[in-house]
């Protein structure tokens, strides 16, 4: 069974398209990587596959269940990070780590040694125990990727995942992705960063203007666009749809 | 002074830009709901001080006395709420990384920052003092001038609690570095608490001995014996001198007015000083503390499976390390226990039964408009609260109606604790008659599952993810508007009990026939009216925040 078919989704703020008709569909074990320039409609997407947002038009199905008409249930399947991952300032890390597998009714047989191996393969030091409001950036981002690996979800939606994380921490977070992969969840990446993609990806969408301008593998994508080097094929689509849009 | 023009006008364009985005609907609550408090305070008071100036010989002084007595009132909750509020808005506050990373002076920022939180600590104050001076003016038809100045005056005066509780603050910071942020908050209160005993102790105002004298022997004793609230050396004196003498045009009021002007000016060059010696360094001091990292127990630092478990206990842990929040409601407590036990003496003043059970009806209503403001004050906010965690919570597989119910249950939990430990100290002390007695936890029960309902279901309705601090929540317009829901609320159940309280009171102290099906009537529209408040309020939230985009 598909872990993630979208049909025609479409998202409106305002008067302006965030997102158009938008189709997509994704396997187990495959890491689908979003590529585009800000404000390409990329975490509106995400959001409206995680729940947080309704769409104007169009049907989000995860792992075979109908988003519109079972959203509990669809939302039980999948783990959602946003590219600003707030806490709560006056909880700690571990204590949000265990309000967020509390709600997800995380069961509680071997929790605790899960939690000790997260926390050892992120580096997660005694700063866990302190409030979250005195975080960095790259602490919050180990805490949720904590969170969302215990309660363990089938479809993993994550934004800007290495926004502020240091080379270690990034490396851990790419091979985290790939032994996830490995295991076969579906992974929906959204990033800038051109050379990630290049890396893990196994499927790489460009969006632009809300419209998504090509969906395929590397090697397709270099085929279309003439070009081999990833950073070239990028700014060749994204300018080629800035220049569509300014009629 | 030039940088604090500029950060002054960035705020005040703040403020317009909030107000000229509300749409209509919002708006016209909100001067609705203002213009009933001012309207319905001008009333009472202007009611008060007419029946006041109307006893024989000694009404005039009997009014000046309440005036003193409502200005120093005035005065000691101006510093509460400037306490209360001044910690946040000095040190803990978003927007002062920005501010002290600009090239512009601590004390701009002091100035500008005490503006703001003179603000929003004095605004309800002024709702009521402003009424209570242009009823005064108008009962001593005084003269035109007395309403510019005397009003001027009053603005003059709020200065004085909002540098003093900024002072205080600094200076409790700057001895005591290590404190944390509820510390700092409870001395202040300790030390506020201390004074205002020690004046009651040292003063003993006797006003309330009014009611106990019968001769008109004995008032004119207890008129001479009425001395000045606080010998003339406190503020709210010299404000209602400034009041006195304005109204009989006479120079005494020009002499206050002076003094007062100069007081608060030098309080306020004082409190300036004093932030320019201590406000940036004890900023600094506070933003290092806030980073340590210490290793703590709590509900939540081992795992506890069921999502209910999780969530109560996420807000229970939040609730107790705000500070803003729980201080608050210690205040509210209290007070309230301090009312009831002033309700000891109602059957000494009171001796009729009748009269008894008057008494009990109008403590009922007052404890119901004080659960209203409760509700306001800390259920409105709690969804708006949820900021930070809406991401996670709207992703997960917890319903909004599951994250309601839940609240809901927990917070009428707490009500009905509130309402009911109330109710029965209240009347044990009144010596409410006996069938009043048990009837009144049940209405209550009604009273709290239906404010709850409003308050939480408004706070879903109209919640405000982008505002920190609970207080400002619950004085937005959201808020205001659930704030007119549950005063409408309580004047609807307490207009439909009338009945069955009328008829109650004839048939038992007046015996006149009595009519049952009436009474029985009012129950059912009353127990009627409670089943649409409860199940509304609380649909309407959840809708709203199921078709919400986050
Ligand atoms: N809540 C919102 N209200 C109005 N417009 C929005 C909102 N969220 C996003 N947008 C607009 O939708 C477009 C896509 O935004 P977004 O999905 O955040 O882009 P990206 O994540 O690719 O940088 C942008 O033009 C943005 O301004
Ligand atoms: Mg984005």
């Amino acid at each position: 069974m598909k872990t993630l078919v979208i049909k025609n989704l479409k998202k409106k703020f305002g008067t302006t398209w965030a997102v158009r008709n938008l189709n997509l569909e994704l396997e187990p074990g495959e890491i689908f990587v979003l590529l585009g320039p800000n404000g390409a409609g990329k975490t509106t997407t995400l959001k409206l596959i995680a729940g947080l947002l309704h769409p104007d038009e169009g049907d989000v199905v995860i792992n075979g269940i109908d988003t519109r008409k079972n959203p509990l249930e669809a939302k039980s399947r999948i783990g959602y990070i946003p590219d600003e991952p707030f806490i709560y300032s006056k909880l700690t890390g571990r204590e949000f780590i265990n309000f967020v597998a509390g709600i997800y009714n995380v069961k509680h047989d071997d929790y605790e040694k899960k939690m000790a191996e997260l926390f050892k393969r992120f580096g997660v030091g005694a700063w866990i125990d302190g409030f979250s409001e005195g975080y960095s950036h790259g602490m919050k981002q180990k805490v949720v990727m904590c969170q969302l690996l215990l309660h363990d979800p089938q479809l993993i939606l994550i934004d800007e995942p290495l926004v502020g994380l240091d080379p270690k921490s990034s490396k851990t977070v790419r091979e985290t992705f790939i032994e996830l992969k490995n295991q076969g969840k579906t992974l929906f990446i959204c990033t800038h960063t051109l050379s990630f993609a290049k890396d893990i990806a196994s499927k790489i969408g460009i969006i632009n203007v809300g419209e998504m301008k090509f969906i395929g593998n590397l090697d397709e994508l270099s085929k279309i666009s003439g070009k081999r080097d990833i950073e070239e094929i990028y700014l060749k689509l994204s300018e080629e749809s800035v220049n569509e849009t300014i009629p | 002074m030039r940088d604090f023009f500029l950060i002054f006008t960035s705020r005040i364009n703040i403020i317009l830009k909030s107000i000229t985005t509300m749409n209509a609907v919002r708006i016209a609550s909100f001067i609705f709901v203002i213009g009933c408090f001012l309207a319905g305070s001008y009333y009472i008071f202007f009611r008060l001080f007419n029946y006041l100036i109307a006893v024989e010989i000694i009404g005039i002084a009997l009014m000046d006395r309440v005036i003193e007595m409502g200005f120093f009132v005035f005065f000691i909750m101006l510093l509460f709420s400037n306490i209360i509020t001044s910690f946040s808005t000095f040190y803990n506050d978003k927007e002062l990384y920005f501010l002290f990373a600009l090239p512009v002076r601590p004390t701009s920022i002091y100035l500008s920052k005490l503006f703001e939180n003179c603000l929003y600590a004095s605004w309800a104050t002024m709702v009521i003092a402003i009424p209570l001076v242009v009823a005064y003016g108008v009962t001593t038809e005084a003269g035109f001038l007395f309403y510019p100045l005397s009003i001027l005056s009053l603005f003059i005066y709020l200065i004085i609690p909002a540098a003093l509780a900024s002072v205080l603050i600094f200076v409790i910071l700057r001895l005591l570095p290590q404190l944390k942020t509820r510390d700092v908050i409870l001395l202040a209160f300790g030390f506020i608490l201390g004074l205002t005993f020690l004046y009651i102790k040292l003063n003993n105002p006797t006003i309330l001995k009014v009611f106990e004298t019968e001769s008109e022997q004995e008032l004119l004793r207890f008129a001479a014996n009425l001395t000045t609230v606080g010998g003339g050396y406190v503020p709210s004196t010299w404000l209602s001198n400034i009041l006195k003498g304005l109204s009989v045009n006479s120079s005494q009021g020009i002499f206050y007015f002076l003094l007062l002007f100069f007081v608060s000016m030098s309080t306020a060059i004082f409190a300036f000083f004093m932030a320019k010696a201590l406000y940036a360094q004890s900023w600094l001091l506070i933003g290092e503390h806030s980073s340590n990292l210490s290793k703590r127990k709590s509900l939540l630092t081992s795992f506890r499976s069921g999502s209910t478990k999780t969530l109560l206990f996420k807000d229970i842990l939040l609730f107790i390390r705000e500070p803003t929040q729980w201080v608050q409601l210690s205040i509210f407590v209290i007070l309230l226990v301090v009312y009831i036990f002033s309700l000891r003496r109602t059957p000494i003043y009171f001796t009729f039964p009748l009269w008894r059970t008057i008494v009990s009806f109008a403590n009922f209503a007052y404890i119901c408009f004080v659960l209203a403001t409760l509700g306001v004050r800390f259920i409105f906010p709690t969804i708006s609260l949820e900021k930070s965690g809406i991401w996670i919570i709207g992703s997960s597989p917890l319903s909004f109606r599951k994250i309601i119910m839940i609240k809901y249950f927990f917070y009428v939990l707490m009500a009905i604790i509130i309402i009911e430990g109330l109710l029965i100290f209240s009347n044990i002390f009144i010596k409410t008659d006996q069938r009043i007695y048990m009837l009144m936890p049940l209405i209550a029960f009604f009273v709290a599952a239906s404010l709850v309902s409003i308050n939480l279901g408004f706070g879903g309705r109209f919640p405000q993810f982008d505002v920190d601090n609970p207080s400002k929540i619950a004085a937005g317009s959201g808020g205001i508007i659930a704030a007119l829901m549950s005063i409408a609320y309580v004047g609807i159940s307490i207009l439909i009990l009338a009945t069955p309280a009328y008829h109650y009171l004839a048939t038992t102290y007046l015996h006149r026939p009595s009519n049952y099906p009436l009474i029985y009537l009012s129950f059912i529209g009353f127990f009627v009216f409670n089943i649409f408040t409860i199940v509304v309020p609380l649909r309407i939230g959840i809708k709203a925040l199921e078709k919400r985009d986050f």
